[in-house]
C-alpha cells in the first residue's frame, strides 16, 4: 500500500483464493526445507529413496530411513499441527477480544499448563507416586493439558455475570490468574532440585524435540477438530467486530460464540502446549500478517493464520535444530527473538488505535 | 394489526430508574420520533424497543409476543438498528461493514447479495467510500455507512409478510444539513414501503417536517405520544426544553420552531 | 604405618600384574572391526572414557564434559537433560553412555530404536556408581580389559583413601561441613541424598545439614543453627561471587563458626561432585584440607 493510499485509509486486499494459495505454498516450501535439513545429513537422493521405500512399504530400513521416518518426519508433522493450532487460536482470540494484540495466553492456557508441568516435575513423585505407572511417559503431557484446561475454566467462570460473559472481566481475571501461576512457578523453582529446575526450564522454553508418532496423532486430531469447529466462528466473529450488542442485533448468539471460541482455543492450544511446552508469538504474528494482506474478514483470517502459523513453526524449528548442530536451540527462544521485534512493530502500527 | 408496543415498561439500574411507565403503540408504515432533552432516556427507550435491553418492569411486545420470546435470528431478519456510535475493531472497510448487514440472511441469501449492498450504499451516498477503512472516516461518513448497513439488513420485504422495523439512534447527529434531510427523506420513503421507523432525534424541526408521530420524554414528567404537530405545542416545547421558542410556518406551510431570543410573554 | 605401606605395595603389585596379563586380551579384541564410536554424556563418564584410553572413540560429548581439556574440543550435543535425537544420531555413534538423569525420555527411546546401544548409570552417590561407570564405558568401548585394569587401580586408590581417612579420624571429632552451591543468583545448600553429602562423609567430615534431601536456599538462621566449622564450595561458585572476600560478605555466613576462622575449602565442581575416576583424589585432597581448616 502506498503512503498516500494508507493516509486516506484505503484498503488493498488480496483475493481469498490467492491468500490461501500463498499460505499453502509457503507451508509446502517450509515443509520441503524442513524435510531436507537437519543435524543428520541426508542427501536429496537418499530422501527420495526413503520416501519411495515408505510408499512401497519396504521392510529393510537404512539409518537414513530410521532417522527420517522416526525422528524428522514426526517432528515436521508436530510442527504443522502446533503452528496451525496456535495460529488459528490466536486469530480466534483476537476476534473475541476485538483486539489485534490478544493472544491465547490471555485466558490462562499457557500459564495453567506451565504450572501443572511444574507441579508434575517438582512435586510429582511426592504427590502422586502412582501417576507414572498409570500414565507412563504421558504423565507430563496429560497433567499439562489438564492444568491448562482447568485454569481456562476458572478464568471463564470468573468472567461470568448476569448479562453473560464479560470480556473485560475475562482480561482482568486472566491477568490475575496468570500472575498467580507465575508465583506458583516461582515457589516451585525454589523447592526444586537442580535437575528438576533444568527440566522445568527447558519445558518452559518450548521444543518440538519430543515428537513421536503417538503424540503427533493426538495433537493432530485435536487441532484438526478445533480448526474445523473454528470455521463456524468466522461469521459471528466478523459481527462481533461491530460490538457485542450490534452483533446480537444481527442475530448472532454472542454467548454461544464466546463459549465455542474459548473451548476451541483451550483444546487446540492446550494440546499443543502440553506436548511442546510454551511456543510464543505465533498466535500473535500469523493473524497480523494475514490481516495485512487479506483484510480482517475472519473467514479468511482463521484458515490462513493456521497455514501461516504452521509455515512459521516449521521454518523456526528448522533453524532451531540446525544452527547449533549437533545441539538444539529451544524453539520458544527462537520464536521470542523473532516475535518480540514483530510485536513492537505491530504496536507502532496500531498505536493510534489503542 | 402488527405493532411494536411497550406496556408500562421501565428500566432501572440499581436504585435509579432511567425510565418508567412507558406505554406506547407503534404501527408499521409510519415514522415515529423520540424526542426529549439530554438524559431523558431516549436511547434507553429505543434500546428497549429494539430488544437490546430487557425492561426491568413491564413488557415490550412485537406482534403481541414479548421481544425475548422471539428468536434472535428471526428478529434480525425484520428489525435493524442504526447505532449512535460504534467502535469497530480491525480495519474493516465500508463495503465489508455494510455487507455485515446481510449476515442474518446468510442461510437464505438473495440472488443478488452484492447488488443489495451496492444499492444500499448508493442510497446513503457512501458508494465512493467502499474501499475506505471505516475507522478513518469522519463521524458523518461513519453514520451513513451504518445507516446503509441497516438498510441492507431490511432490503426486501419478508416473504411471510412480517413487518419490518428500522430503529435509528440519533441518525442525524453527526450529519451535515444536506445529509440530515436526505436521511429523513429516505426513512420516510421506507415508511411508505411499509417499514415501521422509530428514530431518536434531538432536532424538533426535523421531527416536525418528517415524523408522523412523536414520543416526548422529559425529566420527571409522563411521556406524551401523539401526532407531531399536535403534541409539539409551544407550551409543551418551552416546558420540556426550557428554552424560549417561537412557532413559525415555512413557505411550504410546514411548522418549524425558532429558538432563543426573548421569553414569550405570559399569556 | 609399616603395615600400611606393605598393604599399599601389595595392592599396587597385584594391579600391575593384572594389567600386564590383560594386555594380550586387549590386542586380540581389536583386530576384527573398527572400535565402537561413543558419545559420553556427563563429565564423569567422559573422564572415564579418556582414562580408558578411548578418547579417539569419543565422537561427541555433552556440555557438562569439561575435563580433560581435550574434551572441551569435542562436538557438543547440548545439555544432558535436553538432548537432540537427530543431533546424536548425526554423529553415528555405536553406543551412548549417560546417567539416568539424561533426557528427554523420548529421545532415549528414539536412540534405542535406531539401534544405538544405550548404557544408563544410576547416580546413587556411592563408590559403586564410579565402578558402574567404568564397567559401562568399558563394555561400550569394547575395552573391557582396560576397564578391569582401571577398576582395579581405582579400587586400590579408593581403599587407600578410605583407610587413611579412617585412621586420621579415629578418636577425633568429625568437622561439621556445609556445602554451598552458587552457580546462579541465590546460593543453595545441600542436604541428604546429594553428591556433596556423600563426598563430605567420605572425606571424614559430617554434613551439618540434615533432615531434608536435595538443595535448599541458604538462610541466615538455618546457617547459624547448623553451625558449620568449615564451608565447602566449588571454584565456580567463588567466581560467581567475584572472589573469596565477596563470598565471606554474604550475611548468611556471618554467624557461623566457620566465618570466625575463615575456614573455607574450595574445589573444582566436576572434580568434587562428578563421581568420576578422580573421586579418590578429590576425597583425599578434601580430607587433608578439612583437617587443616578445622
Amino acid at each position: 500500500m502506498s503512503a498516500t493510499a494508507a493516509s486516506i485509509g484505503m484498503t488493498r486486499r488480496l483475493a481469498p483464493r490467492t491468500v490461501l494459495g500463498a499460505g499453502a505454498t509457503l507451508l509446502l516450501l517450509a515443509f520441503v526445507l524442513g524435510a531436507s535439513s537437519g543435524a543428520y545429513a541426508i542427501s536429496t537422493a537418499q530422501l527420495w529413496g526413503v520416501l519411495r521405500d515408505a510408499w512401497q512399504g519396504v521392510v529393510e530400513p537404512s539409518p537414513e530411513h530410521l532417522v527420517f521416518m522416526n525422528i524428522r518426519l514426526p517432528r515436521l508433522m508436530l510442527g504443522i499441527a502446533a503452528g496451525c493450532g496456535l495460529g488459528m487460536a490466536g486469530a480466534v482470540m483476537q476476534g473475541l477480544f476485538r483486539n489485534p494484540l490478544a493472544d491465547p495466553g490471555l485466558i490462562g492456557i499457557s500459564s495453567g499448563a506451565a504450572l501443572a508441568a511444574g507441579v508434575t516435575i517438582v512435586l510429582g513423585a511426592w504427590l502422586w507416586p502412582v501417576l507414572p505407572r498409570t500414565l507412563g511417559s504421558w504423565t507430563l503431557v496429560s497433567m499439562a493439558f489438564g492444568g491448562g484446561f482447568l485454569v481456562t475454566l476458572l478464568i471463564y467462570v470468573l468472567s461470568r455475570s448476569e448479562s453473560g460473559t464479560r470480556m473485560a472481566l475475562m482480561l482482568l481475571a486472566g491477568i490475575a490468574i496468570n500472575a498467580l501461576a507465575g508465583a506458583g512457578l516461582g515457589l516451585l523453582s525454589v523447592m526444586a532440585t537442580d535437575e528438576q529446575l533444568r527440566s522445568l526450564q527447558f519445558w518452559l522454553l518450548g521444543s518440538l524435540g519430543g515428537a513421536r508418532w503417538s503424540a503427533v496423532a493426538l495433537v493432530g486430531v485435536v487441532v484438526l477438530l478445533a480448526c474445523a469447529a473454528s470455521l463456524t466462528l468466522a461469521a459471528p466473529l466478523n459481527a462481533i467486530a461491530l460490538g457485542e450488542s450490534q452483533a446480537a442485533l444481527l442475530g448472532v448468539d454472542v454467548e454461544r460464540t464466546k463459549r465455542r471460541a474459548i473451548v476451541v482455543t483451550a483444546f487446540a492450544v492446550g494440546a499443543v502446549t502440553a506436548t511442546t511446552g510454551i511456543i510464543g508469538f505465533i498466535g500473535l504474528i500469523a493473524p497480523h500478517w494475514v490481516r495485512m494482506i487479506a483484510g480482517p474478514d475472519h473467514r479468511i483470517v482463521l484458515p490462513a493464520s493456521g497455514l501461516l502459523g504452521a509455515a512459521l513453526v516449521l521454518a523456526a524449528d528448522t533453524v532451531a535444530r540446525t544452527i547449533l548442530a549437533p545441539a538444539e536451540l529451544p524453539l520458544g527462544v527462537l520464536t521470542a527473538f523473532i516475535g518480540v521485534p514483530m510485536f513492537l512493530l505491530m504496536l507502532r502500527h496500531y498505536r493510534h488505535r489503542i | 394489526m402488527s405493532a411494536l408496543e411497550c406496556i408500562d415498561a421501565g428500566f432501572q439500574v440499581g436504585t435509579k430508574a432511567l425510565l418508567s411507565g412507558m406505554t406506547a403503540r407503534l404501527l408499521p408504515g409510519r415514522v415515529y420520533a423520540i424526542l426529549g432533552p439530554n438524559g431523558a432516556g431516549k436511547s434507553t427507550l429505543l434500546s428497549l424497543l429494539s430488544g437490546q435491553r430487557r425492561p426491568t418492569h413491564g413488557e415490550v411486545r412485537l406482534d403481541g409476543l414479548p421481544l425475548e420470546r422471539h428468536a434472535p435470528a428471526a428478529l434480525a431478519l425484520r428489525r435493524a438498528v442504526m447505532p449512535q456510535e460504534s467502535s469497530v475493531a480491525f480495519d474493516f472497510n465500508a463495503l465489508e461493514i455494510v455487507t455485515l448487514g446481510r449476515l442474518p440472511h446468510r442461510t437464505a441469501p438473495e440472488a443478488d447479495e452484492a447488488g443489495i449492498v451496492d444499492s444500499a450504499m448508493a442510497l446513503t451516498d457512501v458508494a465512493a467510500l467502499a474501499p475506505r477503512i471505516l475507522n478513518t472516516l469522519s463521524g458523518g461518513e461513519k453514520a451513513r455507512v451504518h445507516l446503509a448497513r441497516a438498510m441492507a439488513q431490511l432490503w426486501h420485504p419478508r416473504p411471510g409478510g412480517d413487518t419490518r422495523w428500522l430503529l435509528l439512534d440519533e441518525p442525524t447527529a453527526a450529519l451535515d444539513v444536506a445529509h440530515q434531510h436526505a436521511t429523513m427523506a429516505l426513512v420516510r420513503q421506507k415508511a411508505a414501503q411499509g417499514v415501521g421507523v422509530v428514530a431518536v432525534l434531538h432536532d424538533l424541526n426535523l421531527a416536525l417536517r418528517y415524523a408522523d408521530e412523536v414520543i416526548v420524554l422529559g425529566q420527571g414528567r409522563a411521556m406524551v405520544q401523539g401526532p407531531t404537530a399536535k403534541v409539539l405545542s409551544p407550551a409543551l416545547v418551552s416546558e420540556v426544553w426550557r428554552t424560549p421558542c417561537e412557532l413559525v410556518a415555512g413557505r411550504d406551510g410546514a411548522p418549524q420552531y425558532l429558538f432563543g431570543g426573548l421569553q414569550p410573554s405570559a399569556t | 604405618m609399616s603395615m600400611h605401606l606393605r598393604r599399599r605395595d601389595t595392592l599396587r603389585g597385584l594391579a600391575a600384574a593384572a594389567g600386564l596379563a590383560a594386555l594380550p586380551a586387549a590386542f586380540a579384541q581389536q583386530g576384527s572391526k573398527p572400535p565402537p564410536r561413543l558419545i559420553t554424556i556427563s563429565g564423569a563418564i567422559t573422564e572415564v572414557a579418556y582414562a580408558l584410553g578411548a578418547q579417539d572413540q569419543v565422537v561427541a560429548t555433552d556440555t557438562t564434559s569439561l575435563y580433560p581439556a581435550a574434551a572441551l574440543k569435542t562436538p557438543k550435543v547440548g545439555y544432558m537433560r535436553q538432548l537432540s535425537a537427530e543431533g546424536l544420531l548425526s554423529m553415528k555413534p555405536d553406543a551412548v553412555i549417560a546417567t539416568t538423569e539424561s533426557g528427554p525420555p523420548v529421545v532415549l527411546d528414539q536412540l534405542r530404536s535406531a539401534g544405538v546401544k544405550l548404557e544408563l548409570i544410576e547416580a546413587d552417590h556411592t563408590w559403586g556408581e564410579v565402578q558402574r561407570k567404568v564397567q559401562a564405558v568399558g563394555r561400550a568401548a569394547a575395552r573391557e580389559a582396560q576397564a578391569q585394569q582401571l577398576q582395579r587401580q581405582l579400587d586400590a586408590q579408593w581403599a587407600d583413601v578410605q583407610m587413611r581417612v579412617a585412621d586420621d579420624m579415629a578418636g577425633r571429632r568429625r568437622p561439621r561441613v556445609l556445602f554451598v552451591l552458587s552457580h546462579s543468583a541465590s546460593p543453595q545448600v545441600s542436604g541428604e541424598k546429594t553428591a556433596a553429602h556423600a563426598v563430605i562423609g567420605f572425606a571424614g567430615g559430617v554434613n551439618c545439614l540434615s533432615g531434608f534431601q536435595g538443595y535448599r536456599p541458604m538462610t541466615a538462621e538455618a546457617m547459624a543453627s547448623a553451625a558449620p566449622d568449615v564451608i565447602l564450595t566449588s571454584n565456580q561458585s567463588i567466581e560467581a561471587h567475584g572472589g573469596v572476600e565477596r563470598f565471606w560478605q554474604r550475611p548468611e555466613l556471618a554467624l557461623t563458626p566457620a566465618f570466625a576462622k575463615r575456614s573455607l575449602v574450595t574445589q573444582d565442581a566436576l572434580l568434587l561432585l562428578g563421581f568420576g575416576p578422580r573421586l579418590p583424589q578429590a576425597v583425599d585432597e578434601l580430607h587433608r584440607r578439612l583437617l587443616a581448616a578445622a
